[in-house]
């Protein structure tokens, strides 16, 4: 009853060491589960305002957040709206094909957010969606 | 164990490339860098988003809920125009995305978006 490994010429060898292979998958396996989490986010959570008509934006992966008060966030930090501009310039040279969504407070004021859109549109991403939530039909 | 650990980094490899956000296409008229998103050569609905919530379609004060109505009218009547939202500065961008989602229901997708500078 014993098992084929047993057998083998070398006698005391259980086949090959899987530890630290296991090692590196589970490794790997948290570096994918933090990056999908947190990849590109703006760092807040704003209340976002409800559209039923809301679709998937297939390649908006940068994301700006507008707070109620006026702060903008992106890439997990504040920044001022002077520094959208190079920011989504230097995101434009890394990959072109990215698209912005803002995504705007309810209660934030539209003349930022159309500030922001004319920031990021100068910077080179055309595409702009603005960030809505699905109410999943009225 | 090795194989469920192989096939949830496999789920994440493949979950990573398909996590898309919401949102709704508006184009930008006027400011900085927008241009006119409806065609010079055609017209387009305006519809006006006042700072105290007041809504007006084609100059005509209406509620939220009206703004889909009145744009499938005009839409009827003008199916090749666009529609321009115009809020102030200060109106909420709740509102403006509940207008805008209000005319994407009336059917139309040509909708560009500025705000009134005074």
């Amino acid at each position: 009853m014993r098992s084929r490994r047993h057998v083998d010429h070398t006698g005391e060898e259980h086949g090959i060491d899987l530890a630290p292979m296991l090692d590196f998958v589970l490794n790997l396996l948290i570096f994918f589960i933090i990056t999908t989490s947190f990849v590109r986010e703006a760092g807040i959570t704003v209340s976002r305002p409800e559209a039923v008509t809301a679709v998937q934006e297939a390649s908006g992966n940068i994301l700006i957040a507008i707070r109620p008060n006026g702060e903008v966030w992106m890439d997990r930090r504040q920044v001022d709206l002077r520094e959208v501009r190079p920011l989504i310039e230097r995101l434009h040279i890394e990959r072109p094909e990215d698209t912005v969504i803002v995504i705007a407070d309810k209660s934030a004021k539209t003349g930022l957010l159309a500030q922001v859109m004319d920031e990021v549109a100068l910077g080179g991403i055309k595409e702009v969606a603005v960030g809505a939530g699905s109410t999943g039909g009225q | 164990m090795l194989d469920f650990v192989l096939n949830l980094l496999i789920f994440f490899i493949i979950t990573a490339v398909f996590v898309k956000e919401l949102g709704i296409d508006v184009a930008r008229h006027g400011g900085a860098a927008g241009g006119p998103a409806t065609g010079k050569d055609t017209g387009s609905i305006s519809v006006v988003v006042k700072q105290s919530g007041e809504i007006l379609v084609d100059n005509r004060v209406v509620d939220v809920r009206a703004v889909r109505a009145n744009v499938e009218r005009l839409h009827a009547q003008k199916p090749e125009w666009g529609v321009m939202v115009t809020a102030d500065q200060s109106a909420e961008t709740g509102l403006l995305v509940q207008v805008i989602d209000q005319v994407r229901q009336g059917g139309v997708e040509n909708v560009s978006f500025g705000t009134s500078s005074r």
